[in-house]
């Protein structure tokens, strides 16, 4: 059993430490780590990913790598079915799990510190308001694009090892899905920091995000069917979300079109870090 | 160490603070009031918070609002700020570090804190299975963990039995002693106050109503009797009990005097001059919260 001086021991330099921000980050991933949710998600993704690199791998094994070979000019006119196959790696259900994991995750992020009414305590340490938003939005966005990103990389990663640099695959084509990803994590980040920033326990927070979500694709269809243009269909989030990687691979079929979709995320960002921010400043925490 | 002038804090409507203006020297400054009266507000502004509408302050010779000024201040709030679902080691760690300590050395020293409190067998356990008091020595630790030089304490025997007050009020003098930390007690209990400070200040409604060296303020007490004659006093005789010192309280033919010299035989040679039979002199040496109720009454 070790053992320990009488008393504290003199007052340490100041400034050895970490940022901050990385400091609240980490202690919120061993958080959400600790928890049953985080290895139920962890699981499901895992399973979901393995599952779609065995399709991919027996489909190479079936066609052989020798015939591909000799069928290198064919392979030329895959690439749009690649483009597709990639784009189906950020599929719509896959999007929809993703957001409710965003949703039950994000959504305690700033919650769990109101619920435990440790924020107030967080300020009073030398933490300004931007590196706590700024813990709050990297773990946010981060968790949803480390899955994206895993379904991106590994099944593309997979393909070159089997079929190699013949085979039939676009090589490129994970370069371009990963501003989309990108661009999702960001979406749903936002929007559940915004949505935890609103509520009091995870939760509502969770309740909050899954609303904001459900509730601005059930808006963004009702004034695009009223007023007959699908432009705004970039309302909502679940159409945003599930429009990036179509457009991004030139695979786009009906939606709203680029220009609404870059309105309509910028759109998201900007309202739900305001409410974020305004909810999380510091002489807000002790009132 | 500490110093405010015309600090004005509002929550909308409500004046919380009403241009205080104190200074405070090293020590164990007890800060006294009942619920609401501006104690955790002026705290909370101190650390920088509250954003004050008028007036300025500085602490420990910096001005308020930096980052920097709170890597050097713990502060232990009123209520329960416990991250339930993390041991009272991993978390006093975590703040450690987000006072500025490296993480290997947050950990030694949430360590040190822990045992610096009494909590070092269960330190590995999680918070939620703590008892109020261990739940307020975690808070105490987390505040602690850094070594600062000033350590707020906001109502820190909150829900404490006696035995467990009397421990985290030993634990606040051993801050001042061992740790060389200067410590600022939030309190409505003039018990606590009492025991560990060394200097007061009276807070109501936002409006510093009394502050000082506690020994003088004891000083002020030594002056003070209660005195009963044989026979009423006339009139007049009551008006010259103001040669004697000040009349705070007079009921049923008993006087509460505030002597202008710390010397009861006074009392005797006035009841001679004045032909009045003294048959009580008592001194009130003991009666802190007097000073109090008289500081709230006065406007």
């Amino acid at each position: 059993m070790p053992i320990y001086a009488p008393s504290l021991a003199p007052r340490p330099a100041p400034g050895q430490g970490q940022p901050a921000a990385l400091v609240l980050l980490r202690f919120d991933l061993r958080r959400v780590l600790r928890q049953r949710l985080g290895k139920f998600f962890g699981f499901l993704f895992a399973a979901i990913l393995l599952g779609l690199c065995i399709q991919l791998y027996l489909r190479h094994l079936m066609a052989g790598r020798g015939a591909l070979e000799a069928l290198r000019p064919l392979a030329d006119a895959y690439l749009p079915q690649g483009a597709r196959f990639q784009a189906g790696l950020l599929n719509e259900g896959m999007i929809a799990i993703l957001w409710l994991q965003a949703a039950m995750v994000g959504g305690g992020l700033v919650a769990r510190d109101t619920l435990h009414r440790i924020r107030p305590l967080i300020y009073a340490h030398p933490v300004r308001q931007r590196d706590y938003l700024l813990a709050k939005a990297l773990f946010a966005t981060g968790l949803p694009l480390a899955v994206m990103l895993a379904y991106i990389f590994l099944p593309w990663g997979l393909s070159l090892a089997v079929a190699g640099g013949a085979g039939p695959v676009w090589p490129t084509a994970p370069l371009y899905l990963v501003p989309a990803a990108l661009a999702i994590a960001a979406l749903m980040g936002a929007v559940t920091l915004g949505a935890s920033a609103l509520a009091g326990s995870p939760r509502s927070g969770f309740g909050w995000a899954l609303g904001i979500m459900l509730g601005s694709s059930a808006l963004s269809f009702i004034l695009a069917g009223a007023l007959g243009s699908p432009g705004w269909l970039a309302l909502g989030l679940g159409n945003l979300t599930k429009a990036w990687p179509g457009l991004v691979l030139g695979v786009a079929g009906d939606g709203p079109g680029p220009v609404p979709v870059l309105l309509g995320t910028a759109f998201h960002l900007a309202l739900w870090l305001a409410v974020a921010r305004y909810r999380t400043r510091p002489d807000g925490a002790v009132l | 160490m500490i110093a405010f002038e015309g600090l004005e804090v509002r929550y909308g409507a409500t004046l919380a603070l009403a241009g205080a203006t104190l200074e405070l020297e090293p020590g164990i400054i007890g800060l006294l009031g009942p619920n609401g009266s501006g104690k955790s507000t002026l705290l909370k502004t101190l650390l920088g918070l509250i954003k004050p509408s008028a007036g300025h302050a500085r602490v420990l010779g910096v001005a308020l609002g930096g980052a920097d000024l709170r890597a050097r201040i713990g502060y232990m709030p009123e209520y329960d700020a416990l991250v339930e679902d993390a041991s009272a080691y991993e978390q006093v760690a975590f703040w450690g570090e987000l006072s500025g300590l490296a993480p290997a050395q947050a950990r030694d020293r949430a360590h040190e804190a822990l045992y610096f409190v009494g909590l070092d067998e269960s330190r590995y356990r999680n918070v939620s299975g703590y008892s109020t008091g261990m739940r307020q020595r975690v808070k105490l630790a987390q505040a602690l963990v850094h070594s600062p030089e000033l350590v707020f304490l906001d109502e820190p025997t909150n829900g404490l039995d006696p035995d467990g007050r009397n421990r985290m009020l030993d634990l606040v003098l051993k801050v001042r002693a061992e740790l060389d930390a200067s410590v600022v007690l939030a309190s409505h209990l003039l018990g606590d106050v009492d025991r560990v400070a060394d200097q007061l200040v009276i807070l109501d409604q936002g409006r510093v109503k009394a502050a000082g060296r506690m020994a003088g303020l004891r000083r002020l007490l030594t002056r003070r009797f209660e005195l009963r004659f044989l026979d009423p006093l006339g009139p007049e005789q009551e008006h010259a009990l103001a040669r004697l010192g000040t009349v705070l309280e007079s009921r049923n033919g008993l006087y509460d005097l505030e002597f202008h010299e710390a010397d009861g035989a006074a009392a005797f040679a006035w009841a001679q001059d004045q032909g009045a039979v003294l048959v009580q002199l008592t001194p009130r040496h003991d009666r802190l919260d007097e000073v109090l109720i008289r500081a709230l009454k006065a406007d």
